[in-house]
């Protein structure tokens, strides 16, 4: 959810946030009962598409973000694929033993991961946070006091971080050292946690008694600043699941690329 | 005692949780990179994904805020731009979930050492159930799957149990918490007290 880098509004943008937040959600749950990889595969090549050419952002922002879906790939897929349980092996050496059954399982395992990093990065390029949480007040009818504590908990952020990095740079004048292993851990944990939380529970305290005052808590006759409504952008969307999903069928009914229908 | 939650108590639950995925932000990217081998060490600092509901729970007291804690933490890490995006909500509702239902089996009165680290564990559980359905971890060598269970329960009960705990404790001394939490009879005593 960049802030300040430029792009292009698409129709993308113009979904209503919560119904997009909704039909993401709606997308994960449904894809945990998936065990065919060849479906993943051709939900992956639309998810992509709609990633590249639909969300108005730079291809040097595509690019970038794209790198860390390799990550996400090898590290969801390669614990399955060495140490997954199989019948038929492929490769055996020491603790690794890779099966056909666990390479496949393993595919498909990053191939779940990238789909939903895919469509995580979508929502995040395509969706500002303001627009969400009014959304999720205005069709979702999301108490204001809880929407209100986000929104103003963002703007904390930068703040936060930039605590950070003040502690971090007087603790290193200071030349702090810290002790190996868990001890050292902790150490750490809590010289940057407790400066940190203090500061920002004040903080926070003192914001919410001023935004209490000002009814930012108030239920009902609210008025809005942002007004959010479905639009036929939500149809199109609507129409592009339903087609890409499918098509994703189809294709994985015919047009084969794993030798394996079923992972589980 | 007034119970439901206040927009103070939300906005302060919201704050701690994107505090921690700050520090988590910064120890992610080691994680992940021990993790592609496959072996579990980083599982033992998985628990740094609850420490919020623990933290938030101790410090406020009231039902609702382990899950909302652990709700903000995965927006708080989404908003990093945390590469795993929508499923980190629900793993955050599962985990959240596993909290409160412990605080909830002490009526949210009890805030010892061992209830924290039980609420530790009942996360993990919760982690474990979804990863079964999403990771399959169920089908992993007998070998492999005992290791990353262990690993996850040991450095949830060390992080989010003991860590929480005495964070808590130390974060009391500096008096911010009397502010936020909800007066108890003890309070009253000592106005009582002082008035003579």
């Amino acid at each position: 959810m960049s802030i300040s880098i430029n792009y292009q509004p698409t129709w993308l943008h113009r979904i209503n946030p919560s119904f997009k937040l909704l039909v993401l959600t709606a997308l994960f749950i449904g894809m945990l009962f998936v065990h065919n990889p060849n479906f993943l595969l051709y939900m992956i090549i639309g998810a992509l598409l709609l990633y590249l050419f639909c969300t108005g952002h730079s291809w040097k922002v595509v690019g970038l973000l794209a790198v860390p879906l390799l990550i996400i790939f090898l590290s969801s897929s390669t614990t399955m694929i060495f140490f997954g349980e199989g019948e038929t092996t492929w490769f055996k050496f020491g603790l690794i033993h890779i099966t056909e059954e666990s390479f496949y399982r393993g595919i498909h395992l990053g191939l779940r991961s990238s789909v939903f990093g895919i469509l995580s990065l979508i929502f995040a390029l395509t969706t500002r946070p303001v627009y969400l949480f009014y959304s999720t007040m205005q069709q979702l009818k999301l108490k204001p006091k809880y929407a209100y504590s986000f929104m103003a908990a963002i703007r904390m952020l930068p703040i936060i971080v930039e605590e950070f990095q003040t502690l971090r740079q007087a603790l290193k004048v200071r030349g702090v050292q810290y002790s190996k292993g868990v001890k050292g851990m902790y150490e750490k944990i809590k010289l940057y946690a407790i400066p940190l939380l203090a500061q920002s529970i004040r903080r926070a305290h003192r914001i919410a008694v001023a935004m209490e005052a000002k009814k930012f808590s108030k239920d009902s006759q609210r008025t809005y600043y942002y007004h959010l409504r479905y639009t036929n952008k939500d149809v199109l969307f609507s129409i592009f699941l339903v087609v890409w999903l499918f098509l994703a069928f189809i294709c994985s009914e015919h047009f084969i690329v794993f030798p394996v229908e079923y992972v589980r | 005692m007034k119970k439901s939650l206040t927009l103070t108590d939300i906005l302060i639950t919201i704050v701690i949780a994107f505090i921690f995925s700050v520090i988590y932000k910064l120890w992610g990217p080691l994680s992940s990179i021990v993790g592609v081998f496959g072996l579990h060490v980083d599982q033992l600092i998985y628990g740094m994904w609850f420490m919020a509901a623990t933290v938030a729970f101790l410090i406020i007291r009231k039902p609702g805020v382990a899950i909302l804690a652990e709700l903000a933490a995965a927006q708080g890490e989404f908003l990093f731009g945390g590469q795993w995006g929508i499923s980190l909500l629900l793993y955050g509702l599962v985990q959240g979930l596993g909290c409160e239902l412990i605080f909830a089996m002490y009526r949210y009165k009890s805030y010892r050492l061992y209830v924290t680290c039980l609420a530790a564990v009942g996360a993990a559980v919760g982690s474990l159930i979804l990863d079964v359905f999403y990771g399959y971890i169920d089908s992993l060598a007998v070998w492999n799957l005992t290791l990353l269970i262990t690993a996850r329960l040991i450095g949830s009960i060390l992080i989010t149990g003991v860590f929480a705990y005495y964070l808590v404790e130390a974060l009391d001394k500096t008096g911010v918490t009397k502010a936020i939490r909800p007066i108890t009879e003890d309070d009253y005593k000592m106005l009582d007290d002082e008035m003579g």
